[in-house]
């Protein structure tokens, strides 16, 4: 049977948290060794997988019938999301073993992170719309496990992280069944085939995939959960689905949509590819805008985590080839050095006890390899040549300077709000005066540089051999979808005059970081100009105080609509038991007054009774 | 001589034989009680089993609607009967109060037999002497002021009955049912009609409807125990609401007089509910709910339907158990507390759970509460109510339940549920006279509401045809 392998790569997985989750926390190494043994293995499945994609390998299992047939399909750009994701779930998984080893919950986190990875396969793997939907929403059970383990108040994240996903979520549904109902199949294959018409209800269907699908990605509107999980979770957990596995699927599901569904490219002009870019123009400035004034590592991440999704959705917004391939080269990028710097901020944290920027400070020697490898992922998430974020925000900004200028300037504009935030972060932790209480501390244990330096050596290498991934992974993704190979792009970097936009950017950036620490003496207070700049401080006063969350401000109106609802039950309840009752008591009260005993009065009320008797009956005869 | 001894003669003549043989010198006086107990088993017996076509004296006929009745009758002279031997500690009292009881029993019998309404009078005045006496029994201040306040009442309906056979006999020469009917169809007015109006007044005041009501309360809880059971259960059931369903079945008030009972009914309902909701004596609440119970009987007779006298029947057979019942109830809680007032009882349950529970079945049946016996016959009403087109008496019968189970529920808790009242812990379950009918009763009302299909089909239904 060769769909089989299909199969196995969910269950595996899954069985093996199972297993975790019976093992318990009794024996210690056993955890982590099953943890780092089903993650290997499950890297090697993805990896044999991969190399079958070429070939159209599916699994069609009947199932509920109705169309909602358990179907399994393994087509290129599913291969890739696999491979990315086993890799991710590889190394983070070896960090996760040393950095959760001391977790009261590392057994129960551990399975979590097999279930996620499961999830991760069966939706790269799945055809059936519904299929997809399974397992993108058990996502959100692991999820709210992962987040809930951490801190002591972290069971509130999580909720606010499970309402957020979940709404957008059930956008998604709706926006699928739209398309099952349009298209009268479910079928991921026969959809690709057929195409959905953008207008109408398909419209309206295409707006609601590509929220659920960029929310699972992080960008905005439904973004703020991530920022306060940041804190509140264990950190692997934010490399891990965060940074790179949302990202993975997120964007594999909106090239999806964009790609296959609605044929984007096949009609640039179209309203959709103006909401898509727009709406990646907008994450980014805000969500760099606010990572920009933040003085926490992970905190501060958890920000550019949105905003680079932004320069994800504008490159696949685009519809046009160079976009497409930065978005999707950009997602895999991200991924990468996103992971990074997280697995750094989580060294950090692990070996100072804190993360906050303004305890940290002069790590460079006591952690240098932490450092280098946090310097070649900043550098790369600040498109620094000749890091790989580098070439993929080319790609991007090609992509965007042909739709409009406007649309480039925000991205250029991004790329120096981001560069200069992390000029900030890098100097308020690895530079300036180190800490009284810091100097004891040393670098990270092996397991943990490992992935680190494996993924800064990706970084590296995705660079100038940025033809590797392109050829292995990207172009015949753009190949299926049938999107034609667009002349203006010859080797990367092919624009002088983009990738001089972008030195002018980092340059401004270095300047403006020399400024802010000028002003205040310290690199946590290098963007403290910004901070409390006349228009910018008010807006930044109320994103602080959570003006701007739809989730609180959504708790908001639901507390004030439920305080409304409750006065208009206890009025209710005071119409029946209040002014019902008085009444009924009232009357009570007089019948019994009424009733003195006297044998005179209810004799007057019997004769006065029979005579208004006796006059209807002889009126009415 | 045979002839003579026919059911519906025996039904009279043989109380009535009891009652001298047992006042004879010869010993007797034992014997009171077993002749009253028998003679009411008897009678269950054989009206449970379909009575022979038999025609007795003044022409005692037994049809479906006596039936029901006589079996009613019989049943709450048994219970009244065992009561009084479990409560009535005096001998001589206890003596007294059985033959009355037959006393009773004979007027009663005899009310529901006969064919003509001098003879219904008649009957009328035998039950009601006896009740008065038996209110009295006990020779105290309460009771009599109860008995004169009903004798008082039950003069003035004396007056008006007796004026309106007078009328009657004046205007068609004719007394008997049929003939009455008959000379009101041909174009009753002037005399025919007030005598009809007089005729009614008079039984509401014997029913206890509002506004003849002033009377009842006051008789039912100053009368010993034993004699509310009989009075409340059945003995106003007979001697006023009966006779109503009788002319109104035999079409003696032509239409007029649907308006005047639906409106009586239906003020009943409401005012004796919220006059209940207020009181604090046990026997007294109770009293105000027999009114708001008759005025669903009198409402359900209003409609002029064959279907709302179905429903006017069979609410009386069930008001005849459920109400007897709650009134052993409280006989076995004065009896084993020493007093009725609600607000100085309380967590008896937990003391008396026999008692407790059959207060339970009891308030829901007169509720209405599915499936017991009291949800059915109000179903029939409303339904009677809906289909004869009095949608609103129809909404006032539901909502009213709502009343029903309002002072019911505060009763059971103040008196049943909760934690016991100090003083109480002594407090031991009823004895078995009081036992045994509140078992009887009991099952029946859970009876009759699960079999109702069956009941339905061979005593309800059959009331209109046999």
């Amino acid at each position: 049977m060769i769909s089989s392998p299909l199969l196995y790569c969910i269950v595996y997985p899954a069985l093996c948290g199972v297993l975790l989750l019976v093992v318990g926390n009794r024996i210690k190494w056993l955890r982590e060794f099953l943890l780092v043994l089903a993650s290997g293995i499950n890297g090697y499945m993805a990896w044999a997988l991969f190399q079958k994609s070429g070939e159209s390998v599916a699994v069609a299992l009947p199932w509920a019938g109705f169309g909602l047939d358990f179907t399994l399909r393994l087509q290129h750009f599913g291969g890739f999301i696999l491979l990315a994701g086993a890799g991710f779930g590889v190394l983070i998984s070896l960090y996760s073993a040393v950095f959760m080893r001391e977790h009261r919950h590392a057994n129960q986190f551990y399975a979590y992170f097999l279930f996620s990875l499961a999830q991760t396969n069966g939706v790269a793997l799945a055809d059936n719309l519904v299929m997809l939907l399974f397992f993108w929403e058990s996502l959100l059970v692991t999820l709210f496990g992962m987040i809930a383990i951490g801190r002591e108040d972290a069971w509130k994240t999580a909720v606010k992280a499970l309402v957020l996903v979940g709404i957008s979520d059930v956008c998604m549904m709706v926006g699928m069944a739209l398309v099952g109902s349009l298209r009268g199949t479910l079928s991921l294959n026969v959809l690709t085939q057929q195409g959905v018409a953008l207008d109408g209800l398909g419209g309206l269907a295409f707006i609601l995939l590509v929220l659920g699908a960029v929310s699972k990605a992080g960008a905005i509107p439904f973004h703020t959960w991530i920022p306060d999980a940041a804190e509140d979770a264990p950190l692997p957990f934010m490399a891990l689905v965060p940074a790179a596995l949302e990202k993975l699927l997120g964007i594999y599901f909106l090239a999806r949509i964009c790609l296959d569904i609605f044929k984007l490219p096949s009609a640039p002009d179209n309203w959709a590819c103006h909401f898509l870019m727009i709406l990646g123009a907008v994450t980014i400035l805000i969500a760099v805008m606010m990572a920009l004034i933040q003085k926490d590592y992970k905190r501060l991440l958890a920000y550019h985590a949105i905003s680079q999704v932004g320069y994800m959705i504008l490159g696949i917004g685009t519809a046009v080839y160079a976009g497409i391939i930065g978005g999707i080269f950009h997602m895999l990028n991200h991924a990468l050095y996103k992971s990074c710097l997280f697995l750094s901020g989580g060294s950090v944290e692990r070996q100072a006890g804190t993360t906050d920027l303004k305890k940290l400070g002069g790590l460079k020697a006591q952690m240098p390899l932490t450092f280098i490898c946090f310097a070649v992922a900043a550098a790369s998430i600040s498109g620094v040549p000749p890091f790989n974020g580098f070439y993929s925000k080319e790609l991007v900004y090609d992509g965007a300077l042909s739709r409009h200028v406007l649309y480039y300037v925000a991205a250029v504009l991004g790329s120096f709000l981001t560069a200069a935030s992390f000029l900030k972060l890098g100097h308020a932790v690895y530079f300036g005066k180190l800490a009284e209480e810091n100097k004891k501390v040393k670098e990270a244990p092996a397991a943990m540089l490992i992935p680190m330096i494996v993924i800064a050596g990706l970084c590296v290498l995705f660079g100038p051999w940025n033809e590797l991934p392109l050829k292995t992974f990207i172009y015949p993704i753009l190949e299926k979808a049938g999107v034609e190979y667009h002349t203006c792009h010859g080797p990367i970097p092919h624009q002088m005059m983009l990738v001089a936009g972008t030195l002018i950017a980092l340059v401004l950036a270095a300047l403006n970081h020399r400024y802010g620490v000028k002003r205040t003496g310290v690199g946590v207070g290098a963007s403290e100009h910004i901070h409390h700049a006349p228009v910018l401080g008010w807006f930044y006063d109320k994103a602080e105080k959570r003006w701007f969350d739809p989730y609180e401000v959504g708790m908001k109106v639901l507390r004030g609509g439920s305080y409304a609802l409750f006065y208009l039950d206890r009025f209710i309840c005071w119409l029946s038991d209040g002014l019902a009752a008085g009444l009924t008591y009232l009357a009570s009260a007089i019948i019994r007054w009424s009733h003195n005993g006297s044998c005179s009065r209810y004799v007057l009320w019997a004769l006065a009774g029979a005579a208004i008797l006796i006059w209807y009956v002889m009126k009415s005869a | 001589m045979k002839e003579a001894m026919n059911l519906p003669n025996q039904l009279i003549l043989l109380p009535l034989l009891a009652v001298v043989v047992v006042n004879l010198p010869l010993g007797l006086r034992w014997a009171a009680m077993l002749g009253g107990v028998f003679f009411s088993i008897y009678q269950m017996w054989t009206m449970v089993f379909l009575p022979p076509l038999e025609t007795g004296f003044f022409d005692l006929q037994i049809d479906g609607l006596s039936r029901v009745l006589l079996l009613s009758i019989g049943l709450v002279a048994f219970v009244s009967i065992l009561a009084a031997r479990g409560t009535i500690r005096d001998k001589r009292e206890r003596f007294y109060f059985y033959n009355l009881v037959l006393l009773a029993m004979v007027g009663m019998n005899g009310l529901v037999m006969v064919r003509d309404l001098f003879s219904l009078y008649v009957f009328i005045e035998i039950t009601s002497v006896a009740s008065f006496i038996l209110i009295a029994l006990r020779r105290e201040l309460d009771g009599l002021e109860g008995a004169f306040k009903y004798l008082i009442m039950s003069a003035v309906a004396t007056a008006m009955m007796l004026s309106a056979v007078a009328l009657l006999l004046l205007a068609t020469g004719e007394t008997s049912f049929a003939k009455v009917a008959e000379q009101m169809r041909l174009g009753g007015s002037g005399l025919p009609v007030l005598a009809a109006g007089l005729f009614v007044a008079g039984l509401l005041i014997k029913a206890g409807s509002v506004p003849f009501h002033g009377w009842l309360p006051d008789a039912y809880m100053a009368a010993p125990n034993a004699a509310s059971i009989l009075l409340g259960g059945i003995v106003t059931k007979t001697t006023g609401v009966y006779a109503l369903i009788r002319l109104m079945q035999d079409g003696m008030f032509g239409t007029g007089m649907s308006p005047v009972l639906l409106l009586a009914g239906a003020v009943s309902i409401v005012a004796g509910a919220l006059a209940a909701l207020g009181q604090r004596d046990f026997k007294r609440m109770l009293a105000y709910s027999s009114i708001s119970q008759v005025g669903y009987i009198v409402l359900s007779l209003g409609t002029g339907t064959a279907l709302g006298v179905v429903g006017a029947v069979f609410h009386l057979f069930n008001h005849a158990v459920f109400k007897s019942l709650l009134f052993v109830n409280a006989t076995a809680v004065e009896d084993r507390a020493g007093t009725r007032d609600m607000n100085q009882l309380g967590g008896l349950a937990a003391r008396m759970p026999v008692t407790g529970f059959a207060s339970v079945v009891a308030l829901l049946s007169t509720a209405g509460v599915p499936p017991l016996a009291g949800f059915w016959s109000k179903l029939v009403i409303i339904v009677a109510l809906y289909k004869s087109g009095h949608p609103v008496y129809a909404a006032v019968a539901v909502l009213a339940s709502l009343l029903t189970l309002a002072y019911f529920l505060s009763m059971q808790r103040r008196v049943f549920f909760g934690k016991l009242r100090e003083g109480l812990e002594g407090v031991k379950e009823a004895g078995w006279y009081v036992l045994v009918p509140t078992l009887a009763l009991t099952l029946i009302t859970m009876g009759v509401g699960v079999l109702i299909p069956w009941m339905f089909g061979s005593f309800v239904l059959p009331m209109e045809k046999f």
